[in-house]
This record gives C-alpha cells, structure tokens and sequence, in this order.
C-alpha cells in the first residue's frame, strides 16, 4: 500500500477515491520511536468499563451491586419448570439447563458449562459444553434422573469405555470417544467427543439424493471398521442407523463414527428383543430369533443402500410391511431354521409344510420352503386390523434393479456411466452380503471389508467370502505345543470343548483367547483359538447351527485365505495375509511374556463379561450362530487393543513399550511387517496411546500379570484421577496381579469416590443381579430355552471376543473420496442460530471444537470394567444376568442434532447469503432464518425408536 | 454559543486539542444536520473513580480551529458513562437530543444554555442490583430506536419516543460489551462469549455468528459496522493489538486482520466517506488510518498513516459530520485531528 498521497486529497468527496490526506496524520512507518517497547501497566479504560465494569462501578460506589443470578437465563430444556428432583428436574426427569450452567464432575472438579442443547431423546439431553480444563467443547449426555435410564446409560458408558481404552485405544475405528462421566444433581452424565452433523442430517442436505459411490465407499469401509471392532468386543450396537453415523468434519474432511452405545449389549446378554430402528431392523430381531452382532450388518447393508439412495431401502410403516419389503426386494425370504425357532414367526408367515420336513435343516431340497409369508389379508384375518403399509419409494421392485437404474448424476460422460455401473454391480453385490436373511451366511465385518466394493478393486465375479474360522471355546488347559503359526489352529481346532466352557466361565475370558497372542507359545494356541472360538459361530452359520461339532469342521482349512477378513481369529487359522499371521506369530514368541493363562483369564473384561456370560445358553447360541467367525487379529497391535482379559492388557502393555521404548525384537519386526499403514497410524497414534495412560510404571511390569493391572491402574494413577479409577483399575486386575493393584488401590481408597465407583460398576456386575430374574428375562426374552444347544459354543464364542480384529480394514484406505465429500458444513461455527429470546429455545452453534482434545483426555475416562470386578469370579458359571435395561431408553437420538449443518452458509445453498457473490450487496442475507438445527430428531418423522419404553 | 468563555490554547493546522480537568473517557460528535446553524458540538464523559462523573460538551469551529467550552452545558453523571451519543438525526429544531449509557440508559437534551435531563431508561427489575450497560447505539434509520449492551448478556432495544423496551434479548452467553445498528432492524452485538453475533429484529428466534474468537471466548470489547458497506465490520478482541475485519458474508474466517498497532487496540471507527478506510487507536498511543486492499497481501497490511498521541488513546469518533476530522481521546484531552 503506498502510504497516503497527499495528491488524492482534492478527491475526498468521492467516495471510492477519498483518501486521508497527512495532515495530522504522517505516513505509516515501521521505525517508530521506541514505542515497540511500551509497557501498558494500567488497564485500558474500554476494558474497565466493559469486562472490569462492575469493579470500576464498585470503585466508583461501594454499594454497587450487580448479580450474574439475576441475568435472564436462557433455557435450553422444556419445560424448564422445576418440579421434581428439588427443583432441579422438569416433569420428565430432566435436568434442567440453561446457557452457562455448571455440570460438575465432583471428584475431579472438572466443569462443563452448558452452552447448548443438542438434542433430547428419552433418555435424557445432549448438550454442547465447554469443557473448562481445555477450554474445548464436548459433548455431555445428560441422562434422565429414573433409576432405569441411569443403568442402561452405565452399560453404554462400560461399553465404550471398553471399546475406547482396550480396543481401540488410538481411535482408529471410527467410534465416538467417551471422556468423562459422573453424576450430577442426580443425573449420570457422559461426555464425549463432539462430533458434527449425522449422514441423515447429510442425506437430507443433499435433498434425498444419494451420496456419490465414492463417498459410500469411503464410508462404508469407516463404518465395518467400526463393526470390525464391536464384532471383536462382542458388542451389538443394536441401534445402528443413519442418525447415529456422525461426521468428523473437523479431524479429517470425510470421517465419521459411530455413536450412541445407549442401546448397545454384550452379544453374550441378548436381553432385550425389541431393537433397532424400524427401517434398519434385522429379520431376526424382527422375527423374534436370537440375534448377534450380524444384526448391526443387516442395518449397515440398508445404510450402505440408503447412503447410495437417498431413501432408506426399506421404509417399512410397520413391521409387517417392513418384511413384506424385504422380502419383496431380496426376492426371497429368511430361511426355514430361523422361521422354526424365532418367536414371532406366526406374526407374518403361515406354515404349511409338515413339521417333518422341518428337521432338516433349512429349506427342502426342492428348495420350497415350509412357510409363506401372510397376504395381507391373511395379515388382517388374524390381526384384526390393516397393517400399515407405506407407499414405494422406487419403482423397481428387486435390489439389483433399484441399484441399477438409479438415475444416474447428469453431466455424467459415457465413460463415467459405464465406470459407475460397473461399481454399481459391486454395490449390489455388497448388499446382497449384507441384508441377506441368514444371519449365519450374512458377511461379518471382516468378510465384508474385503468386497471389491469397498476395496476398490474391480468387480468381477459375485464376491466370496472367505469363510471365517469358528469359534471354539477354548479351555485354558488345553496346551498345545506347537509352532505358533500352524500350531494354532490345530490347537484351535482341537480344543473344542465344551468342558471348556466351565472353564471359561470361570475364567470369564472371553479374550483369553488373545492372549495367546502375547504369550506366544505356551497358550499361544489358546489366543489362537480364541479366535477359532470365535469363528465357531462361523460354523454354525455355515449350516451347523448349533452343532459344535460341525463347528469344528469350518475351521481350518479356510483359514489362511479368511485371514485378512478376519482379523480376529486371524492368526492362525486364517489369516490370509501372510503378514499378519506372520506377525501375529512372532508376536507371540518374541514377547515371550509368559503369561500365565489364568492370569489371562482374569483380566478384564471389556464389558461385563463375567462367568456368568457365558451361562445364558440362548446368547450363546447366538452367538456362535450369527457370528460367522472370528479371524485372529492380523496386528499384534489388535491383540493389544482388545481385549481380553488377558490379551488386553498384554496387549496394552505393547502399546506401552512401543511407544516407549519401541519394541524389542520381533515385535518390531512384526510391526515391520504389518501393513506401513499400521505404522503410521501409530505413529500418529502416539500422542493418544500415551494418553491412555500407559505409564512408564506400566512397562516396567515385567509378568504378565503385572502387565494387566499396570495399564489399567497405573495409567489412572499417573493421570490423577479420582479414586474411582483406580477402584475400577483394583478391580480389573485378577487376582494374580492383586499385589500391584492392591497398592494402587490404596492411595485411591480413600477418596470418596470409591465406594461409588465401585457401586456404579458394579451395576452391570451380574454379581448385583438377582440371576433369578434375569434368568427369566433371558428367557423370555431370548428364547434361551431354544437355543440350548448352542450354548456349548457360547463359550467359544467369547473367545471370539478377545480378538481384535480391527485392523483390517486399513490397508485399504482410500483417501481420495474425502475431498469430494458434499458436506458443505464443515465450517460449522457458523451457525448461529439461536440466539434467541430470553427463554428461548436452545440453540446450538459452533460444534466444532472439541475434538481433537479426546487425546489428552483420556484420563478421564474411566475403567469400566466393572464387570471385571472380582467378585465374579467367583460366581457360578451358571448364573445368568442381565442389564436390565428396563426402560428402553434410546440413546439414538443424541447426537442428531448435533450440529446444524451450517451449510447454509457456507455450502452456498439456496438459503445462504454466503453464495451470494460479493457484489451482492445483501450484506446480512438472512441467514439467520436457517432452520437449522434446533429441529428435534424426533419430528423428522424418521426415528423409529423401535423401542418399547 | 453566548456563553463560550475560553479557547483552546493547543492548536496547529491540522490539530486541536482541549484539555479536561479529568481523564476522558466516552466522547460524541454531534450530527451535522442538526448542528447546520451551529458548530459541531462535542459530549465528553469523565472518567472519574467516583460516583460523580461529569459530562461536558463543547463546540468546535472548523473554521476558526476553535473549541468553545460552555461550563452551563456541563452536568453530573453517575458512574463514568460508558458511552455517549447524540442523536443521529435530531428530530428537534432547537436542541440535541443525548444519550448516555453506564449504570442506565439517561436521554438528555441539550439547548443552548442548559442540559436537561429527560428520562432514565432502567429495564430492571431489582431496584438492588444493577445490570450495567457497556455501550449502546442509536438507529439511524429509526431514530426513535436504541439499542443497549449490558453484561446481563442481554441487548435491549429501546423506543425512546415512548420510553418502553421495543424488546429485550439473551443475545449471547456471556456479558455483552458492544452493540452497533446496521439496518432500522439489524444489529450485530460482540460479547465476553468471543462472537458476533447479528440480529434481526423481524426473527428473534435466530443470530447469526458471524465470528468467534479463536480462543474460546476470548472477549470482543468493541464492534463497528461499516455503514459505507455493511458487509464488512470491524471489531477488536480484549488485550490484542488486532483489529479484526469481518465480512459477513464469509462467517468464520476475517477477511483481514490489521496487526500493527503494538498494544491493545482501543477504538475503532469506519471513515464516514468511504468504505474502504478504518481508523484504530489503542495503548500505543497511535492512531492508524488503514485503506483495506482489495486482497491482503501476505505480509499483512501495513496502515496508511498514522498519528502519535501523548498517551494511550482510549477514545476515536469519526464523525459523519466533520469528516474531515477525527477525534480521539487521550488522558484528559481530546484531539481533533485532521485527516
């Protein structure tokens, strides 16, 4: 700029060309005096009389008074009047809010003020907060003072804290981060990441059209990476939708994850029959069958369809029409042996084959099958009123033909047409995988990962699934020695037990079979096995329901080429890819951490898995029937991150040392050979594994044993958390390392929090349960009594749990989609809404922030593993439990809300001012009218809260 | 004008200054159109750590470089006020209309020999406690509208014909620091909270953010909306030499970000006659006149001139009126400078 011409000042009426003259003024320049220097004691006289204005008035006249409690308060709840909890509870159990209101969390002192609601839901409010220790913002679920809410919403804290901490510790697989939680006035409130707007929010900006291919692609692969995990945890999601897929727009452009754990369950502790939301509800939940975590891929292949659509696929207005479309589009119907079993059979089929042809399994071989779906009339016969039937969305009746005649993005070239219908045809096939009515044929997410479709590789010829090892139960003293790599599946193949599931149950390890892993040799083939366990469900699914013996049969042979898919069981058996088993291999050996088995078979596990999972035969047989196998964990770092008990911990302590101290030996050369890509994630990682609080002390922990309790109970100590981490830590440690987490214990004992922590934990402890009346809702509700046989599997099937499978998925990655993603509404901060009367109704903006913090903040989450708790180990396999989850508060709808796609602004949509070119000269363009966001989920008409409340 | 006692003794071409018995701190220029007849009357509020403050208003000659005091102009004022303002388009023939902001928002109207005060406008319910006002600005447009700032986070709007609250809102979540008309039914409010916020008084339901501070609520103590072009305003972060320039178009992001000042920014003022030009004074004891480039280089914008005070400049007005001067306060003195 050149300095002001005094030239321009005859020109001073015009306005474009005014130009201040130097007058009083000289010319800017940068060697001015020593005035760089100038020190400003005092306080400016603008910021006495606006920040400090109550002082400098107070100064002026001692009896100023001014009152922040008097300011009008915005609510952000309604009612907001205060009926219940002393005031503090409107009359449906809420909290209620207003801008700036302290949550608190009492034993650490953290504050999180309240700076909008996010949404609400019936299980309570999500609100935007400002974490004031980072000075981020975060999500915090505050859930509803009933008794009820407050213990479903402790499994879902369980359960992601398990996922977070031992699955996935350096946040890879795309599920939301959980911070934080604590009771406040009464209320249990959870905090996590804030993320951004969900794929429906997305959808919908896209005006019901679908995503590009890309995109679906890219998405998918995030969301079976977070299945990948819940599928090695043993975790259903059950809840598994578009809403509950969030966008991370403020990490990485196109990343998302998946949240809301309220609904989510252990695969062992199938309680509740009433699940997911309608449009993405399985055949077997539908059907009342025992279900497993193939349910959350039924719900991803209609996501995956929907993301591709812009319209759910199937839009059933009630659950009759819902399976009427299916099986319309799917061209065929669930087959015979779920018809024989499930509960609700009656509900939409009559049977009219003899009961005979009904022993064998599946269909005849004429193919017929011995039930017919309901007519609608026969519907209202014996329902005595009309199903409710919605309208088509799409023309075309079949999937094929729905997927392929899409209409196709104009300005498309030839070229373009031909290359999309190519990965159209992928596509199709991918669905086919996933809602296809066999929960045991239905891919799992390891098999699904490798579909062309999301690998990106040339669709050629209907996809294959590698077969996935079963799941044999393995019992801790089954020892084979053997090499590790072959030795496994043998070993896994051998142990077959179903004596083993005493064993296990008392053990409750369902990871156990990690750690083998780690311990390579000696149990090595146990870990393996683990997998193998897994993989029983496998078996099943490939015809042998609840047989064991036929479980036994799938193993090995596939293995190597199911590998990749599997990460899990991997190792031995399968792995496919040569790397991991390689690794795995060495992993074991290297390490040579000797862990004692039944140490291992103490540790934690992830969620309440207690002896006493393994009672309930139904669960079990689920298990083993839908989950079409585990394939051991192609990285030791997986081992690590799940966990079982034993495996976990173990596996901690490998994060610890790699970090730290690298690793010795093979394990680097296993990481050498594991994909670059695992490298880098761990290096990115680092700063996050760190933060789990895997304290030197850790390391040092040279057994085994010491290696569990350290990671858990260490890492809290180290980070300064309340009392009741380090209760929850004391208490994951089994008992072989009780010396060690005795100690820790100590100092925290004292602290208040203890005896809460311990009783919050101790919630899903089946211990705490009356087992009679669980047993009874299992029953009930899960047809235990059907499934009988298949409990001897269960067991193995826990073993499944331990695996980790997780990484899989990223070999593959692709990161190109991510720039095309559509989400204008990155810059979120924008939206504004709000702002709002006095009592006006919440607003939210700005959601960004705070994610990234998750990384420092992992102190704060807490061990949950109360299931872990000791106490357990003692009770009788036999017992059953469950959480009761006696209200079916739907977490769901959480985060929906969350962020008002700003896209306004930014995207240049038709109501932003932002597209308006500068000239415009609309300078305030109204953007304020957006909409936005304050829309609860629930008017949208599209939550389907399946749920009996 | 009668009672004019004594000039400015400091004065040059292009300078004037009038030197205050006590440090200054709010100051108004009067508008032209209703001071054709006169000259241009000057509102300067004390900054005295008592609970009397005082208000003087003087006048100034352009022609002449002269600035009259007129002791019988001068009245009492609780608390230092915050800001005063006159009317932007004096309804009244024979006087001023005045507004003063602090504890309450105080109409005075000033004739030729005496100031009366007219009302106090107090939205409070608690005769106890006091919400006090951080600044406020008259509508233009509808100049029976104004609009008030307080660190209740509320902004209220006033109809000050008939003395009652037009309406009142929660406008951030933090105390509210600044408050500046764009259109009769626009205003844009900065906050404690770190945002500006622009408000429609047609939707009360929604603002718009169209900035946040990059620390969270890192606190905006002043805002200027550039009535040249109202797609761009200007506001200044608490203890930060920048000065922000937003175009509200482009939410989020400023369009640039004037960095030379080298202590924290004071006052900001748009130049009345053009669009493109700002005027800064902060801690530095500068006043900086920027010309905003089409695009921002990438070394940052260096001001087109710039003016050295005494000391800190706590005060900048750049008047409608005179634009050819600017006034800027400074310890007990106000400066006209010529521009």
């Amino acid at each position: 700029m050149d300095e002001g011409s005094p030239s321009n000042g005859g020109q001073e009426l015009g306005n474009t060309w005014w130009r201040p003259r130097e007058m009083a003024f000289r010319p800017y320049s940068l060697q001015n005096e020593a005035q760089s220097l100038r020190v400003v004691v005092r306080k400016s006289l603008v910021a006495r009389l606006t920040k400090d204005i109550v002082e400098t008035y107070q100064i002026c006249n001692p009896q100023f008074k001014f009152s922040e409690d008097l300011n009008p308060k915005r609510y952000l709840t309604t009612p907001s009047v205060g009926v219940l909890n002393d005031g503090y509870d409107n009359a449906n159990s809420d909290l209620i809010l207003s801008v700036n209101y302290a949550l608190v969390n009492s034993e650490t002192h953290r504050r999180y003020i309240v700076k909008d609601v996010l949404g609400h839901g019936t299980f309570g409010q999500v609100a935007r907060c400002l974490d004031v220790e980072t000075n981020s913002f975060v999500a915090v679920k505050i859930i509803k003072n009933q008794p009820a809410y407050y213990q479903q919403a402790l499994v879902e804290v369980s359960i992601l804290t398990t996922l977070n901490r031992k699955y996935d510790p350096d946040d890879k697989h795309h599920i939301v981060r959980i911070y934080d939680y604590f009771v406040h006035q009464r209320h249990l409130c959870i905090c996590f990441e804030l993320l951004d707007t969900n794929l429906y929010e997305l959808i919908k900006i896209n005006q019901f059209r679908g995503l590009s291919l890309s995109i679906v692609q890219l998405f998918s692969k995030q969301i079976l990476r977070g299945l990948a995990l819940l599928k090695d945890a043993g975790i259903i999601h059950c809840d598994l939708k578009p809403e509950n897929i969030l966008l991370c727009t403020s990490v990485k452009p196109a990343e998302i994850k998946i949240i809301d754990f309220g609904s989510a369950c252990m695969e062992d502790r199938t309680v509740y029959s009433y699940i997911q939301s309608r449009y993405y509800r399985s055949p077997e939940v539908l059907l009342g069958y025992q279900y497993s975590t193939a349910i959350d891929m039924w719900s991803f292949g209609c996501i995956v369809a929907e993301l591709f659509l812009g319209l759910p696929l199937f839009p059933g207005a009630s659950e009759f029409d819902l399976l009427r479309r299916m099986i319309q589009i799917l061209g065929r119907q669930p087959p015979d042996y779920v018809l024989k079993e499930a509960k609700n059979t009656s509900k939409f089929f009559k049977c009219i084959g003899s009961v005979h042809n009904m022993e064998n399994d599946e269909v005849a071989m004429d193919g017929r099958s011995t039930y017919q779906p309901l007519t609608e009339i026969d519907y209202e016969a014996r329902e005595m009123k009309k199903p409710l039937i919605a309208k088509e969305y799409f023309n075309q009746k079949t999937l094929e033909a729905i997927v392929t005649n899409y209409p196709y993005k104009k300005n498309l070239t030839k070229e373009d047409i031909i290359r999309e219908s190519q990965i159209r045809l992928a596509l199709v096939d991918f669905l086919k995988g996933l809602v296809e009515f066999d929960p045991a044929k239905r891919w799992s997410p390891f098999q699904a990962l490798k579909h062309p479709f999301v690998t990106g590789e040339p669709f050629t010829c209907p996809y294959i699934p590698p077969l996935e090892t079963p799941r044999v139960p393995v019992a801790q003293n089954i020892k084979v020695d053997h090499h590790p790599g072959a030795g496994h599946w043998f070993a896994a193949g051998l142990s077959p037990n179903v004596p083993g599931r005493n064993r296990f149950s008392l053990h409750n390890s369902p990871h156990f079979p990690v750690v083998p892993y780690a311990h390579g040799n000696s149990y090595g083939s146990v870990g393996s096995y683990g997998s193998y366990n897994d993989g029983t469900g496998l078996g099943s699914s490939y015809g042998s329901y609840g047989d064991s013996g036929g479980t036994f049969a799938y193993f090995s042979p596939m293995g190597p080429s199911g590998m990749n898919m599997h990460p899990q069981s991997g190792v031995s058996v399968l792995g496919s890819s040569p790397d991991a088993r390689k690794r795995i291999i060495q992993y074991s050996h290297g390490n040579g951490l000797g862990v004692s088995p039944s140490a291992g078979m103490f540790v934690p596990l992830p969620l309440g898995t207690s002896p006493s999972q393994f009672t309930p035969p139904s669960s079990y047989g689920q298990v083993s029937a839908g989950s079409p196998g585990h394939y051991g964990p192609p990285s030791p770092a997986r081992n690590s991150c799940h966990g079982s008990s034993f495996g976990k911990v173990a596996a901690v302590s490998h994060y610890n040392r790699r970090k730290s101290w690298g690793y010795s030996g093979n394990p680097q050369s296993q990481e050498c050979s594991s994909s670059q890509q695992w490298q880098g994630q761990f290096i990115d990682n680092t700063s996050t594994v760190q933060a789990e609080g895997q304290g030197p002390s850790q390391l040092i922990g040279g057994s085994p044993s010491h290696l569990q309790s350290n990671p858990s109970a260490a890492s809290w100590k180290q980070r300064g958390s309340s009392g009741i981490t380090a209760n929850s830590s004391a208490m994951q440690n089994m008992p072989s390392s009780s010396t060690r987490s005795s100690n820790i214990q100590v100092p925290h004992s004292a602290e208040a929090a203890h005896d809460k922590s311990e009783a919050s934990q101790s919630l899903p402890d089946p211990g705490d349960w009356d087992p009679n009346y669980s047993d009874e809702q299992l029953l009930q509700e899960d047809g235990s009594d059907e499934s009988c046989i298949t409990t001897e599997f269960s067991k193995g099937l826990h073993l499944g749990l331990a695996e980790s499978s997780v990484g899989v998925g990223r070999v593959n990655r692709i990161s190109s989609t991510s720039s095309n993603l559509p989400t204008q509404r990155q810059n979120g901060p924008i939206q504004a809404f709000s702002h709002v009367e006095v009592g006006s109704p919440p607003s939210a903006h700005d959601p960004q922030a705070g994610f990234t913090r998750f990384m420092s903040k992992p102190s704060h989450l807490m061990p949950h593993n109360s299931q872990n708790s000791p106490s357990r180990l003692g009770q009788p396999p036999a017992q059953r439990f469950n959480y009761m989850r006696p209200t079916a508060p739907q977490g769901s709808e959480w985060n929906q809300n969350k962020f008002q796609p700003p896209s306004s602004f930014n995207s240049g949509g038709p109501r932003s001012p932002g597209s308006s070119s500068f000239n415009n000269g609309v300078p305030w363009g109204r953007r304020a009218n957006n909409p936005i966001s304050n829309i609860p989920p629930a008017s949208r008409g599209r939550k389907d809260y399946g749920r009996i409340v | 004008m009668e009672n004019s006692s004594q000039e400015s003794h400091l004065r040059s071409e292009n300078s004037v200054t009038y030197e205050s018995p006590y440090q200054l701190y709010a100051m108004a220029l009067s508008s032209s159109s209703a001071s054709a007849s006169r000259h241009q009357r000057i509102a300067l509020g004390s900054f005295i750590e008592d609970f009397n403050n005082r208000v003087d208003i003087v006048s100034f000659d352009p022609e002449t470089l002269s600035i009259k005091t007129h002791p019988s102009l001068s009245f009492d004022h609780p608390y230092p006020p915050t800001k005063l303002m006159f009317q932007p388009t004096s309804l009244r023939k024979s006087s001023d209309l005045l507004a003063s902001s602090g504890d309450f928002l105080r109409l005075w109207e000033v004739r030729d020999s005496s100031v009366e005060p007219l009302t106090v406008l107090n939205n409070s319910k608690s005769s106890e406690f006091c919400a006090p006002l951080t600044s406020f600005d008259w509508n233009e447009i509808e100049p029976k509208r104004l609009g008030t700032s307080s660190i209740d986070t509320t902004c209220t709007i006033w109809d000050i014909e008939r003395g009652v609250v037009e309406t009142q809102l929660i406008a951030h979540d933090k105390e509210v620091y600044d408050i500046c008309w764009g259109e009769a039914r626009v205003f844009a409010s900065v906050s404690a909270d770190g945002s500006v916020r622009i408000f429609d008084l047609r939707d009360k339901e929604h603002s718009t953010i169209i900035y946040e501070s990059p620390q969270p609520d890192t606190p905006l103590l002043r805002l200027a909306w550039n009535k040249q072009d109202l797609r761009y305003m200007a506001t200044v972060l608490m203890d930060s030499n920048k000065v922000v320039i937003l175009d509200i178009r482009s939410p989020t992001m400023p369009v640039a970000e004037l960095e030379r000042h080298k202590a924290g920014v004071n006052a900001i003022s748009w130049a009345p006659q053009s669009s493109r030009h700002i005027c800064s004074v902060g801690d530095d004891t500068q006043a900086l006149i920027w010309e905003l480039p089409p695009v921002a280089g990438p070394n940052g914008i260096d001001p087109m001139s710039m003016y050295s005070a005494g000391s800190e400049i706590n005060q900048l007005q750049w008047s409608a009126a005179q634009p050819d001067w600017i006034a800027i306060a400074f310890s007990n003195k106000m400066q006209l400078l010529k521009v």
